[in-house]
C-alpha cells in the first residue's frame, strides 16, 4: 500500500537532512507507529505520505514514495485526498466551518460530489466515530475527544485507504483516548484501512500497533515488530521499562503478557511503602468554595488543604471542575461563596480581593497554553523581561533555564520551540519569582517522555528542596503516579476522592497507571515501586 | 418550522426601501418601520446579529437628531413661520463664513426632520433585514463563481468567536504574569501568533482534503425557495409598486 | 474519483485575464465618483436621485471588484490566511469601543498588507470590513463605501518598495498609517456629508456651485469630524505601528515563510541530495 524507496528529505533553508535513505513497505490493513524524539522528523514523514511534503511545504526530495500505485512526485496532495486522509495535531485549527455536519460536507463539496453521495457518506462517517447525536452542534462546544473524532470523520468521508494521524491522543483524557484507539482498531480490522500514526504517549497505543518505525537521533531509521524495536530505544512506555527492569524474557507490550511473566514477583515480593517525607505547613486552603459562570455552577462546595513541599495532582473528567478550581485559586474566577486563603494559623491571608501583584508573588501559574504568557521575539528577551519583573540580576532566569535545558538556544524564537522547551521556558520565568505555590494546568500536553522526565525532576526538586506547594491538574496518570504525593479527584464540581496517590489511584480502575494494572492487586504504581520491593526482599 | 431562504427578507426590505424613497412621505416611512418591527418580532434569529434592528433604530434616531440640530444651528433660512430666534454667533474668519444661529422657521425644522426620517427608515429596514437573516445562510448561497471567497468568509465567521475567546484568555494570562493590566501590544502579538499558526495549519488541512482541486463545487444542502418565501417577496414587490405609484 | 482540474492553455487564459484587468480598472474610478458626486450635481432633484443611486452603485461595484480580484486561483494558503486574518482584523475593531476613533484594526491591516502584498491587502481590507458588519449585524446602507475605503487602504500599502526593512520600513509604515487614517476619514466624511447634513445648511454641498466653493464647505465639515474621529484614529494607528510593528512584521514574515507561499520544490536523485546538501 505504501512504499518508500530510498527517500531522503531536506528543507530548502536548512543544512541537515531530515530523513536519509529510508526504505520500507507498509501493507494494507496494517497499523504502524512512528516513534522518535521531538524534532526527529516524524511530522515530515507523515506528511510525505500524502504529498504535503514537498508540494505544500516545499522541500528537496530524493527517492520515490508510492501510495496505492500513485507516486507523490506526480500527484499533488489534493489528488491524493481520496486515498490518504490526514489528521493533524490540532484538530480545532483545521476546521473550516462551525457545525459538525457542514464540516463533514466541506471536503466533498470542494471535490464536487453529488449531494446524495454526500448524505450517505456523512451518515456513515458519523456512525463510525459515534458522533451521530451531535451532528448539528457548534464545533467550538465539542470536547477535545469529540473534536478529534470529528477530524477523523472528516477524513473518513473520503473513504481513504490510508489514514495518517499526528499525535491523536496527546491532548485527551484516558477515556477519550481509548475511544479514539478503538475507532482506529475497528478501521484496521474491519475495513482494512492502513493506519500510520505518530504518538508520544506510547503506553496508550503500544498494544494496538502491528509494527513500529523508529527514527533515531542521527537520522537512521528501523522498522519492525514492537518487541524488536523497543529493545533499541529508551523512549519506552512504563510497561516496557518494567519488563526490562525485571529482566523478563519477552518485552511485553500488553498488560496481559507482562502480567503472566511477572507472576512470581507479583506474588512473592513484600510491600515496600514509598519513602515518607515531612509535610510542611498548610499553604493553601479552600473553605467551602462555590463558584460558577453565570447560572452554571462549576465548583460546588470544595474544601481542601494543600501543604508546603507537597505535590498534589488534580484529576477528573473534562468538565469536572479542574480548570475552575485552578482559575479560582489564581484569581480569574470569582467566588460566589466560601474563601480561599494562603498560609496557616494566625498569618493566614484571605486571597479574595488582594491585588494581583501580591497574588503573583505568592502563586506562580502555568496556563494550559504556556505560549499565552510570551510575546517577545527571543528566549533571551523573555528571560531578561522576567529578570526585570522580579527584580533579579540580569541573566538569572536564563541561567536557571539552561540548568533545566542545557541545549536550548537563547536566540531562538519562543514560537519555534518544541512544546517541552516552551514549557521549560515558561517554568523558568514563573519560578524566577520564587512563588510559594506553583499551579499548573495540564502541563503534559504534547510532551514526549524526555520532557516529562524533566518536568517531574523539576517539580520534585522545587517541592522537596524549596518547599514549594505544587498543584497540577492533569490527565496523565503516569506522571501522577511518579511524582504526585497526593491526588484529588473531582466530579461535577465536587471532591470525590482526596488522599495519597497510592490509595486514590489503586481504587480507580480507569485511572490506574500501567504498572498498577499489571501488578494488581499489589500496591505498586510505578516501576520504581516494584524495584524497591524487589530489592527490599533481597 | 423550516427556515426561510436567506434572500427572502432582504428582497422584501429592499423593495420596501425603494418604495419608501420613491413615496417620500412620512406616513409611508413610519408604517414601513412599523411593519418591519412586526416582522422582526416574529422572525428574529438567534445570534449576535439579532439586535441589529434595535441598534439601527437608535442610529436612525441619532441621525434625525443630527439633522434637526444642524438644521436649526446652521440651516439656510427658508421663508416661513418663524418659530424662535437663536442668537447669532460669528466664527473666526478662517472658517468660511458660516452663520450659526438666526431665525428658525417651521419649514426649516420640518424639512430637516422629514429628510432625516426617510434616511432613518432606510437604516431601520436594513437593520431589520439583518436581524432576520443568518449570515451563515447567506454565505451558503453565494454563487459558485466566488466559491473560494465564500470559503474565506466561512472560515472567518467560524474563527471569529474563537478569537474573541482567545483575547480574554491571553489577557488573563498576561495579567497574571505581570500583575498589571496588559498593554494592547501584549495581547495583540500572542493573538497574531496564534492566528498565524492556525492559518498555517488550516492551509495544510484544506490542501489535504482536496480544496482547489476541482473547477466546480457542489452544495450539500441546497437552499430552495418555498411558497412562503415567494409570498413575502411578492408582498414586498407589490407594496413597492403601490408606494411608487402614490 | 477526483475531478482533475482542467488547466486551459495560457493563450486561452490571456483574454480572460485582460478582461478582468480592464473591468477592474474601469470599476475602481467609477466607484470613486460615488464619493465625489456632491461636487458635480447641478440641480436639487438630480441631487436627491444621485444620493440613492450612488448608494446602490457603490455597493454593487465594490462587490464586483472584489469578486473579480478573488478568482478561483486563490488557493488553500491564501484562503486560510485571508479567512483567519480577516477574522483577526475584524475582532480587533471592537477592542477600542471605549473611545471614538480608537480602531486597532488599521495597524493590523496595514502590516498584514505590507507582508502579504497589496492584492492580499485589498481583499483583506474588503473582507474584514464586510465581516465586521456581517457579524455585528451592522449591514447598513453605507457598507459599500466602507468596504471600498478599507480595500483601498489595504491596497495602497503597495506604494512602499518591497525591499525596505528595519527602522526605515517602520517609519514609512507609520507615515502611511497616519495618512491612511486621514484618507479613510476623508472618504467616510465624503460619503456621510450629504446624509448627515442634507442640502440646506451652511455647511452642506451647494447644488451647482463651483468646485472650490464646495471644497471649502467640505473642509469645514471635515475639520469638525476630524477632531473627533480622525486624529484619534491616526494617533492609535501610528502608536501601535511604532510599538508593536516589529514583532508583528516578524510574526507575519515567519508565518509566510513557514507556510511556504513561494514553494521551493525539487525532486532529485538520492545521490544528489546527499552530496549537494551535506
Amino acid at each position: 500500500m505504501i512504499t518508500f524507496s530510498r527517500v531522503s528529505l531536506i528543507y530548502p533553508h536548512s543544512t541537515t537532512t531530515v530523513i536519509e535513505d529510508l526504505s520500507f513497505e507498509i501493507s494494507e490493513g496494517e497499523m504502524v507507529l512512528v516513534m522518535g524524539h521531538t524534532g526527529s522528523g516524524k511530522s515530515s514523514l507523515l506528511r510525505l505520505i500524502n504529498g504535503l511534503v514537498p508540494h505544500h511545504t516545499g522541500g528537496i526530495l530524493g527517492g520515490e514514495i508510492i501510495v496505492d500505485g500513485y507516486s507523490t512526485r506526480s500527484s499533488k496532495p489534493g489528488e491524493l485526498a481520496g486515498i490518504v486522509g490526514i489528521v493533524g495535531q490540532n484538530p480545532l485549527a483545521s476546521f473550516v466551518t462551525d457545525t459538525v455536519e457542514d464540516e463533514l460536507a466541506f471536503g466533498m463539496e470542494s471535490l464536487n460530489y453529488p449531494p446524495d453521495v454526500m448524505r450517505k457518506r456523512i451518515e456513515e462517517a458519523l456512525d463510525q466515530v459515534g458522533l451521530a447525536p451531535l451532528r448539528q452542534r457548534n464545533i467550538a462546544t465539542l470536547s477535545g475527544g469529540e473534536q478529534q473524532r470529528l477530524a477523523i470523520a472528516s477524513a473518513l468521508v473520503m473513504h481513504p485507504k490510508v489514514l495518517v494521524l499526528d499525535e491523536p491522543t496527546s491532548a485527551l483524557d484516558p477515556i477519550a483516548s481509548e475511544e479514539i484507539l478503538a475507532i482506529l482498531h475497528r478501521l484496521v480490522h474491519d475495513l482494512s484501512v492502513t493506519v500510520v500514526l505518530a504518538e508520544h504517549r506510547l503506553e496508550r497505543v503500544i498494544g494496538y500497533v502491528d509494527r513500529i518505525l523508529l527514527i533515531e537521533g542521527d537520522g537512521a531509521t528501523s522498522i519492525g515488530e514492537p518487541s524488536e524495536i523497543l529493545q533499541k530505544t529508551d523512549l519506552v512506555p512504563p510497561i516496557v521499562r518494567l519488563s526490562r527492569a525485571l529482566s523478563l524474557d519477552v518485552i511485553g507490550t500488553s498488560t496481559r503478557e507482562v502480567r503472566k511473566q511477572s507472576e512470581e514477583i507479583r506474588l512473592t515480593a513484600p510491600d515496600a511503602p514509598r519513602p515518607a517525607f515531612n509535610v510542611g505547613e498548610v499553604s493553601l486552603t479552600f473553605a467551602d468554595v462555590v463558584a460558577g459562570y453565570g447560572d452554571k455552577t462549576a465548583l460546588n462546595g470544595i474544601s481542601l488543604q494543600l501543604h508546603q513541599g507537597e505535590i498534589t495532582a488534580l484529576m477528573g473528567r473534562n468538565g469536572a471542575g479542574k480548570s475552575s478550581l485552578i482559575k479560582s485559586a489564581v484569581g480569574i474566577l470569582s467566588l460566589t461563596s466560601g474563601a480561599i486563603s494562603f498560609g496557616s494559623g494566625s498569618s493566614a491571608k484571605n486571597l479574595t480581593g488582594i491585588a494581583q501583584r501580591e497574588r503573583s508573588k505568592l502563586i506562580g501559574y502555568i496556563p494550559q497554553e504556556p505560549g499565552d504568557l510570551l510575546y517577545l521575539s527571543t528566549v533571551e528577551e523573555e528571560c531578561a523581561r522576567s529578570d526585570r519583573d522580579h527584580k533579579l540580576i540580569n541573566g538569572t532566569t536564563l541561567a536557571s533555564l539552561h540548568q533545566m535545558l542545557p541545549t536550548i538556544s537563547a536566540q531562538s524564537h519562543p514560537r519555534d520551540l518544541s512544546e517541552g522547551e516552551r514549557l521549560s521556558l515558561v517554568l523558568a520565568i514563573v519560578l524566577a519569582g520564587s512563588p510559594d505555590l506553583l499551579i499548573l494546568d495540564e502541563p503534559t500536553r504534547g510532551l514526549d517522555y524526555e520532557a516529562k522526565n524533566r518536568l517531574m525532576a523539576l517539580l520534585h526538586e522545587r517541592a522537596r528542596r524549596d518547599g514549594t506547594c505544587v498543584l497540577m491538574a492533569t490527565h496523565d496518570v503516569e506522571i501522577v503516579a511518579e511524582v504526585a504525593d497526593r491526588t484529588i479527584f473531582l466530579a461535577d464540581g465536587e471532591k470525590v476522592a482526596d488522599g495519597s496517590t497510592l490509595e486514590v489511584l489503586l481504587a480507580s480502575p480507569a485511572f490506574a497507571p500501567q504498572v498498577a494494572k499489571v501488578m494488581s492487586p499489589r500496591p505498586w504504581l510505578t516501576v520504581g515501586d516494584v524495584l524497591r520491593s524487589q530489592s527490599s526482599s533481597q | 418550522m423550516k427556515a426561510f431562504h436567506p434572500l427572502t427578507f432582504w428582497a422584501l426590505f429592499s423593495s420596501l426601501t425603494v418604495g419608501v424613497i420613491a413615496a417620500d412621505s412620512a406616513i409611508v416611512a413610519l408604517s414601513a418601520v412599523g411593519g418591519a418591527a412586526l416582522i422582526v418580532k416574529f422572525y428574529k434569529q438567534d445570534g449576535p446579529w439579532r439586535m441589529s434592528f434595535q441598534w439601527s433604530l437608535l442610529a436612525g434616531l441619532v441621525l434625525i437628531a443630527i439633522r434637526a440640530l444642524t438644521g436649526i444651528l446652521i440651516g439656510v433660512p427658508r421663508i416661513g413661520e418663524v418659530l424662535f430666534t437663536l442668537p447669532r454667533l460669528s466664527l473666526p474668519s478662517w472658517l468660511p463664513g458660516i452663520r450659526i444661529g438666526g431665525p428658525v422657521t417651521w419649514e426649516r425644522l420640518s424639512s430637516s426632520l422629514h429628510e432625516g426620517l426617510i434616511i432613518a427608515t432606510v437604516i431601520a429596514l436594513f437593520g431589520a433585514a439583518n436581524s432576520v437573516t443568518s449570515p451563515h445562510k447567506l454565505l451558503r448561497i453565494l454563487p459558485s463563481r466566488v466559491y473560494q471567497l465564500g470559503v474565506t468568509l466561512t472560515i472567518a465567521t467560524s474563527v471569529f468567536p474563537q478569537l474573541i475567546t482567545s483575547i480574554s484568555r491571553i489577557r488573563q494570562a498576561q495579567f497574571l504574569r505581570s500583575g498589571a493590566k496588559p498593554r494592547i501590544g501584549q495581547i495583540a502579538i500572542p493573538l497574531l501568533e496564534e492566528s498565524l499558526a492556525r492559518a498555517v495549519n488550516l492551509a495544510e488541512a484544506m490542501e489535504a482534503r482536496g480544496f482547489g482541486q476541482s473547477k466546480s463545487q457542489s452544495r450539500y444542502r441546497p437552499i430552495n425557495y418555498a411558497p412562503r418565501d415567494l409570498f413575502w417577496i411578492g408582498f414586498g414587490f407589490l407594496s413597492a409598486t403601490a408606494m411608487v405609484a402614490l | 474519483m477526483v475531478d482533475r482540474r482542467r488547466c486551459p492553455s495560457f493563450a486561452k487564459q490571456l483574454p480572460v485575464k485582460l478582461l478582468r484587468y480592464l473591468l477592474i480598472s474601469l470599476l475602481v474610478p467609477s466607484t470613486l465618483i460615488g464619493f465625489l458626486w456632491p461636487f458635480f450635481v447641478s440641480s436639487q432633484s438630480a441631487a436627491n436621485k444621485a444620493e440613492w443611486f450612488f448608494l446602490l452603485s457603490t455597493t454593487i461595484s465594490i462587490a464586483l471588484i472584489v469578486s473579480l480580484v478573488a478568482t478561483d486561483d486563490l488557493g488553500s494558503k491564501n484562503v486560510a490566511f485571508l479567512g483567519i486574518l480577516s477574522a483577526l482584523v475584524a475582532a480587533l475593531r471592537p477592542l477600542g469601543i471605549g473611545a471614538i476613533g480608537i480602531e486597532p484594526m488599521w495597524f493590523a491591516l496595514i502590516l498584514a498588507a505590507r507582508v502579504m502584498g497589496p492584492t492580499f491587502g485589498f481583499l483583506l481590507g474588503a473582507l474584514s470590513m464586510s465581516l465586521s458588519a456581517l457579524l455585528t449585524g451592522g449591514i447598513g446602507p453605507w457598507l459599500g463605501y466602507q468596504v471600498f475605503a478599507a480595500a483601498i487602504i489595504g491596497f495602497g500599502v503597495g506604494i512602499i518598495p518591497r525591499e525596505i526593512r528595519g527602522k526605515r520600513e517602520l517609519a514609512l509604515l507609520a507615515i502611511y498609517g497616519a495618512v491612511a487614517a486621514e484618507v479613510f476619514g476623508i472618504l467616510m466624511d465624503l460619503q456621510f456629508w450629504p446624509w448627515s447634513l442634507g442640502s440646506g445648511t451652511e455647511l452642506s454641498y451647494l447644488v451647482g456651485a463651483p468646485v472650490t466653493e464646495n471644497l471649502s464647505r467640505f473642509f469645514s465639515y471635515h475639520f469638525i469630524s476630524a477632531l473627533a474621529w480622525d486624529i484619534p484614529r491616526a494617533t492609535i494607528t501610528v502608536l501601535l505601528i511604532v510599538i508593536a510593528g516589529k514583532p508583528a512584521l516578524n510574526a507575519l514574515r515567519r508565518a509566510r515563510h513557514k507556510a511556504a507561499f513561494v514553494t521551493h520544490i525539487e525532486f532529485e536523485e538520492l545521490a544528489n541530495v546527499r552530496l549537494n546538501h551535506r
